[in-house]
Formats: structure tokens, sequence, C-alpha cells
């Protein structure tokens, strides 16, 4: 196979500038090279026939039938060399220790919005701020237990935080199927190849659920709540709870007695549940506290939540951190409560709450990417070089009438990756997701979700919108 | 273990096992078909008429499809989407079990499951139905089949396995008592007497319910109706017949609840422990051409309440079955 392309202006994971293959990309180049297109077409359809098989799938909403459909998996991974891990993954522990300071702080004693490091208005206007939690002690401190960052590299390589997903980041089953479907396809790539394995994924998130076990619970009974098998992740929390020998339960299995504390129906009467991995949001997770319709949730979870009786994963409240308006702040929040300086940027944001930054936004649309501060998935967001006028003056009318509910930023030309599309390898672009695990220690697992925007030129890399994924190698040395 | 999760366990079983049973009054009729010599459609709708009465789906066919031919009533029952009860509906509702449990089966039996529904879905179905591919209903009964193997052999024998085989046995159970019912419709579309006509029919019952080997090592004897209806209600041997599929659900039903089986610990237990003393027991005349109809019907309504019984006991309040429903209605 043949993979040298065209390398244009971008930042290419693989190929220096001249061309010539990155030294740690070398050895698997070579062996692509080997490959006959028959071999390579032979893999391809194998591993797709196996996610079909398995019914490793996501659910695509919006079409006349939602229909099921695998993941897009490209065969060919994404290595990333131990010096650039060492240096994201002390980058995202600081990250994401902060970010359970500032949970912890803006639902206590409110210190940096006193020392107005965190403007007021920002956190009062805050869509997913929890008043039903301020003042709650959660166990162990932790607010945020799985986080899943989505980094990217701009145009000389460096990486940049574009978003912190601190509510239910998904994705997790696909770093670790797309690990074993590579070992089949290319069981001899593996043995010298150096790769990190980050098969003990699940070991590290039971753990770190265990430990936010309610006080006096040594033995605690853990179980992954989902909404259901309609949700387009649902695949991802069996397999979560499979991997972790645990339950899996939806909201009608689950019941609160008077006693406050959390029980499951089962075939021999009602067992205590003591932690809660939730993939349900807080807005569907208790129709006696939120959403009133929601048939999702469980009433009374909350109240056995505040009376300390049950663990829940990621805490309520989390999405204020999830905030695009608060993301922009975490530079300040890193200095504000470690005294260090951030080893990961954020990329360049203006914020049109503030006047000046309004004005600027509004002249250089065209020239910017703006997104909703509380959407995800690739919705409710603008490219300004590939909008039309149109889009442009519409957008610019939802930012005027909502200034607080929207952020700017320099776009990014996202790093490329050798992908297969369209019959031949060429550049695509690409992010990275690694998940921190926050437990007795802060974990990070040595890979992540690589995706890629199969689309030429696209820089929306979301399985919604056209995107795929790559397996993601970290390498021993 | 969860009651969503044996409810599940129960219905992921008892879809596939009508499935299959489905695909072999299909198969049979088809078979019996093929071997009659007028082939007019308005005939062969004669043969259909009592499958579909004794399943139940008579009013339902007649609703959605106009034509009354031999090739829309294979399709409503293979592949329709409106029929609750066609196989290609049983076998989704088996798989949104299986995809609910996925964490709780083998990967083997779900992916035997999940291959089953895509073989299905990716069939040509008028192809299938204009060409009477027996081939294609073959593979459907090996995938059941298949699935019954590999759920023995990678399915730790516990709690959950015996609700799966509360479900075969309840399905399997009430199923023979159909299939041995459509004789009854035979017989009224008839207009001639005809002892040659009636042996075929029996016989194609026989093979629908894979009884044919199993009738002539048992009986050494041209195909009777008394024999017939003694092998498939009260054989203690033969893994079909309605007496051996309630006793192998009765084991399971006490294996669920750890209650010795001289006594019963809850409602469905006690009804299915009459039904089997009532086969036990049961007389030679009570097997006789006019008296085993209300034998039959009995059974069948009693398999409804103990069904409802071990749901309300174990699973979820009632029993939701989308075919049921519509019959009702």
């Amino acid at each position: 196979m043949d993979i040298a392309y065209d390398q244009g202006t971008f930042f290419d994971e693989a190929f220096e500038s001249d061309g010539t293959p990155r030294p740690h990309y070398q050895s698997l180049i070579s062996k692509f090279a080997e490959l006959s297109p028959e071999e390579f077409q032979q893999k391809r359809e194998a591993i797709d026939l196996a996610f079909l098989q398995q019914g490793i799938t996501f659910t695509v909403y919006g079409e006349a039938q939602s229909t099921e459909r695998i993941f897009p998996f490209d065969l060919m991974p994404r290595v990333i060399p131990k010096s650039e891990w060492d240096h994201l993954s002390t980058g995202l522990k600081q990250r994401l220790e902060t970010l359970n300071l500032f949970l912890h702080d803006i639902y206590h004693d409110r210190k940096i919005v006193k020392d107005k490091v965190f403007p007021e208005e920002i956190l009062a206007s805050a869509k997913h701020y929890r008043p039903e939690i301020a003042g709650l002690d959660v166990p162990k401190d932790i607010y945020i237990h799985i986080c899943g960052t989505d980094l990217i590299r701009d145009d000389q390589g460096a990486y940049l935080v574009l978003e912190d997903n601190g509510r239910c980041p998904s994705g997790v089953s696909y770093m670790l199927e797309n690990r074993q479907a590579m070992k089949r396809a290319f069981p001899r790539f593996f043995p010298n190849a150096g790769v990190r394995p980050v098969t003990d994924y699940p070991s590290h998130l039971l753990a770190a659920l265990r430990h936010t076990a309610p006080e006096g619970v040594d033995e605690p009974t853990v179980a992954v709540l989902t909404p259901g098998v309609y949700n387009s992740a649902y695949f991802e929390h069996c397999f979560l709870a499979r991997q972790m020998g645990v339950e899996i339960v939806e909201g009608r299995d689950l019941v609160v007695e008077n006693d406050d504390r959390v029980y499951m129906r089962t075939t021999e009467g009602l067992k205590r549940v003591d932690v809660l991995y939730r993939r349900i949001d807080d807005d569907f997770i208790d129709p006696e506290v939120f959403r009133k319709d929601s048939v999702l949730g469980v009433p009374g979870l909350v109240r056995a939540y505040r009376k300390g009786n049950l663990g829940l994963a990621n805490a309520l409240g989390t999405g204020v951190a999830d905030d695009k308006v608060a993301y922009c702040f975490v530079p300040d929040m890193i200095k504000y409560y470690l005294d260090q300086d951030p080893i990961l940027p954020n990329v360049q944001s203006w914020l049109p709450y503030r006047p000046d930054d309004l004005k600027y936004v509004l002249e250089n649309m065209e020239n910017l990417v703006v997104k909703a501060a509380n959407e995800a998935g690739g919705y409710g967001m603008i490219i300004g070089p590939v909008a039309s006028k149109a889009e442009i003056a519409e957008f610019r009318e939802k930012v005027k009438a909502d200034p607080r509910g929207f952020i700017a930023q320099t776009p990014i030309s996202l790093s490329r990756h050798p992908t297969y599309a369209d019959g031949a390898f060429d550049g695509r672009h690409i992010d990275l997701r690694p998940y921190i695990i926050s437990g007795k220690q802060t974990h990070i697992i040595p890979g992540g979700l690589t995706r890629v925007a199969l689309r030429k030129g696209s820089l929306v890399v979301n399985s919604s919108q056209g995107g795929g994924s790559k397996d993601t190698w970290v390498l021993y040395d | 273990m969860l009651c969503r999760v044996a409810d599940s366990l129960f219905w992921m079983s008892r879809y596939i096992e009508r499935a299959e049973n489905t695909v072999r009054l299909v198969d049979v009729t088809l078979q019996t078909l093929l071997e009659s010599e007028h082939s007019s459609e308005d005939i062969s709708y004669r043969h259909w008429s009592p499958i579909l009465s004794s399943l139940g789906d008579q009013e339902l066919f007649e609703s959605h499809c106009s034509e009354t031919s031999s090739l829309e009533v294979t399709h409503f029952l293979t592949f329709s989407r409106e029929n609750p009860s066609s196989v290609f509906s049983c076998v989704a509702s088996a798989r949104e079990n299986a995809r609910m449990i996925r964490d709780q089966i083998s990967a083997e039996m779900w992916e035997v499951i999940n291959r089953l529904y895509l073989y299905l879905k990716n069939t040509d179905a008028e192809r299938v139905c204009r060409e009477v591919n027996f081939d294609f209903f073959h593979r459907i009964k090996e995938f059941s089949i298949l699935f019954q193997g590999i759920t023995e052999s990678t399915f730790t024998h516990q709690l959950g396995y015996e609700f799966i085989i509360c479900g075969r046995q309840l399905e399997r159970a009430d199923k023979t008592c159909r299939i041995l019912d459509a004789k009854r419709f035979m017989g009224t579309v008839s207009q001639v007497e005809d002892d040659a006509l009636d042996t075929a029919q029996w016989a194609a019952l026989l093979r629908g319910c894979s009884a044919f080997e199993a009738y002539h090592r048992t009986y050494v004897s041209d195909v009777s109706g008394d024999h017939v209806r003694e092998l498939l209600m009260l054989s203690r041997n033969f893994p079909r017949s309605v007496l051996f599929c309630i006793d192998r659900l009765q084991k399971a039903m006490h294996a669920i609840s750890k209650c010795p089986l001289t006594h019963f610990s809850n409602e469905a237990e006690r009804r299915v422990g009459l039904l089997i003393s009532r086969l036990n027991y049961a007389t030679p005349s009570e097997l006789a051409d006019d008296k085993a109809h209300q034998l039959i019907e009995d059974i069948e309504d009693d398999l409804a309440d103990i069904a409802q019984e071990l749901s309300a006991r174990y699973m979820f309040a009632e029993i939701v079955d989308p075919a049921a429903e519509l019959v009702e209605s």
C-alpha cells in the first residue's frame, strides 16, 4: 500500500514536512507498505463485519427510522511517543484536579468568586449549576470521577485543550474495542511495537467507583445506571458493566425506600445499591427534583444522595465545569487553586458576554469558530471560514440575543493523519479524547479515542457527522 | 437477579422458540402443498387457513392482506413487520431483549441472535416466498437450535438459565398444542371424507414437530390420529410433547424458587403441578377425537395463566405479549 500523499500546509502526525516518516511512525509505515491492497481490503472488511456482528454500533437519530451503524474504523493507528504522552498526562492531571477543586469551591464557600477570579454573573447564569447540592459534601470531595478531555493539535503540532467533558463522557468502549480489532487484524504488529496496553481501564474505573462509596460501606454494591437500550451509547454501558462484573440497571429497576436508601428489584426481593456509575444526565436522574416528566430516572435518588447513602459518579452538577464559558477560565483556575502555570493551553477564545469581545466576535465572525456554551456533539456551532453569509448572519443574531450562551475561538487547522478514505491513503483531520479517572489517585489510561473526520477537508470528527475512529498507540519509549 | 433481566431472558428465549415454531408450520405447509395435486391458489389457502386460525392470526391476516394466496400467507407469517408474531418480528423482539441484557448473556449467544437477525433482514423476502426456498426455512431452524446449543454450553446453568428454560418450554408446549389444534380446522375445510388425506395431514403435523421418526419408532402402524395425539401430548420421552415440555418447565420453576417438587411456593407452581397431574392421569378416552379439543384448549389456557403468574412473581408486573394483545383487540 502506498501511504504518501500531499501534506499541504497542515501539521501531519506521521510525516515530517519533507515527507519522511517521523521516527515513531517508521516501523508502522513500513509494515503498511508491505501490505497488498487485497490484504488490506480483506482486513478492513473483516473488522467491519466483526463490529457489526458483535453489535458494536451506535444509533443515528433523526432519520426516518433510527438506524444502527458501526462507528467507522480506520486501520492506520495513531501513535504518540512517550515524551508527548508524559507532557499530556501531567497537563490532564493538573486540569482535572483543578476542575474538582473548582466544583468543590463553587458548591461551598465560592472563594474563587469572592476573589473575583471567576465572575459571579457567569456562575449565576450557569445552565448546569445545581443548587440541590450546594453545601453537600460529596464522598472524598470528588465531583468528576471520569473525564474525557478533547485535545487537538495546531499547525505547529502543539497540543491544545478543546473542551472538557465532565458529565458523562462516552467513547471509551471504542478505545477498548478498537485495540481488540487491531490485535485481531494485525497480530504480528504488536509484539515488538512497544504499545502500552489499555485493557485495565475497567478495573481502574471499578476501583474509582468503589472509592466513592458512602462512609462505612466496605463492600459496596456498584451498578451502571443506563437510560436503556434505545440510548445511542447503550452498547458502551453494557460493555463496561460486563467488564467490571457489575449489574447494569435502568431507572425502573431501582427504588428509593422510606429509609432513603437505593435498592434494585431482583427476583429475590430488594437489594441495596451503594454506588451508581450513572450515564443519565442530571436533568433526567430524579423526577422528584429535576424534570418531572422523566421516566428514565429514579424518584428519590437525590434524596438518597443528599443523605449520604449513595455514591454517584460523576457527581451531580458537574456540568458547570463543562460550560464552554467556564472552560475559558480554566487556565485562571489552575493559577488560582494550584499556583501553577497551565501545562496544556486552551484554544484562544473570546467571551461575547464581555462587551468588547462581543463587538470583536460580531465583526469577525467569518474568521472565527462560534459555539453554543452548552451543546456538544458538533451541534450548535458554526465554522466561520466555511459558513455561508446567511448562516453567519443568522448566528450573529443568535449571539446578540444571548451573548452569555456562546464563545468564539480561533479556527485551528487540526493536525492530519494518514487515513484510508475514498480508495487511497490521504491526510484527514483528527482529535484525541483521553480518559482520566479520579479515584484514590488520578489515573490516565495510556491511549484514548482518536476521532477522524473522514470527509476530505472536514474538521468535524463527531460520529453523528461523518466521523470515524482509530486505535491510539501510546509507546513505552 | 434483576426482575427486568429475568423478564428479558424469558422473552428472548420464548421469542426464538416462537420464531422456530412458526417456521416449522410454514415449512410443513409448503411441503404439503407441493404434494397436493390441485394447487390452485384457492385450494392452497384452504391449507393455510387452519394454520392461521390455530395461531390466532387469521383476522389480522385478513385485515392486512387483500389476497388470500399462498405467497401472501408465507410472507405474512415469515417477514411481515405488521404481524407481531411473524418470524421476523419474533427474531427482532428476541434481539431487543438480548440487547437489553447483553452484559448478562455470553457473547456467543448475542452474536448468534444478532446474526440471525441480520440474516433475516438481508434476505430478499419476495424471492424466498416466490421460489419457496426451503433452505431458508432450514437455516432459521438451525439458527434456533444453534442458539439452544450455545446457551447450553456457554451460559452458566444457574438462575438465569432456568428462566431461559421456562420461556422455551412454555412456548414449545403451547405451540405443540396449536399444531395439534390446526388439524381440527383442517377437518372442517375438506369437503370429501378421505382417509388418505387425513393420514397425509397427520403426517404433516408430525413432520412439523420433527416427530415423524419418533412416531414410527414408537408405533408400528400407519399414522393414526389417536396415536399422534398420544405422542405429541403425553409422551415422556419425546422432547416436543406437551407433557415433556411442562415437566421440564416445572423443574425449572422449582429450581428458581428452590421449593421441593412435592410442594408449591407460588400460584404458578401450583397450576403447573395440577396440569402435570391432569396429563399424567389422562385416559385414552380424553384424547379421543371428540374430546381432545377440550383438553387442548384447557392446556392452552393453563399455560397462559402460568406465564402470567410467573411474570407477576418474578418479573415486571403484567406480561406484555404484543401478539396476544393484538388478537384480543
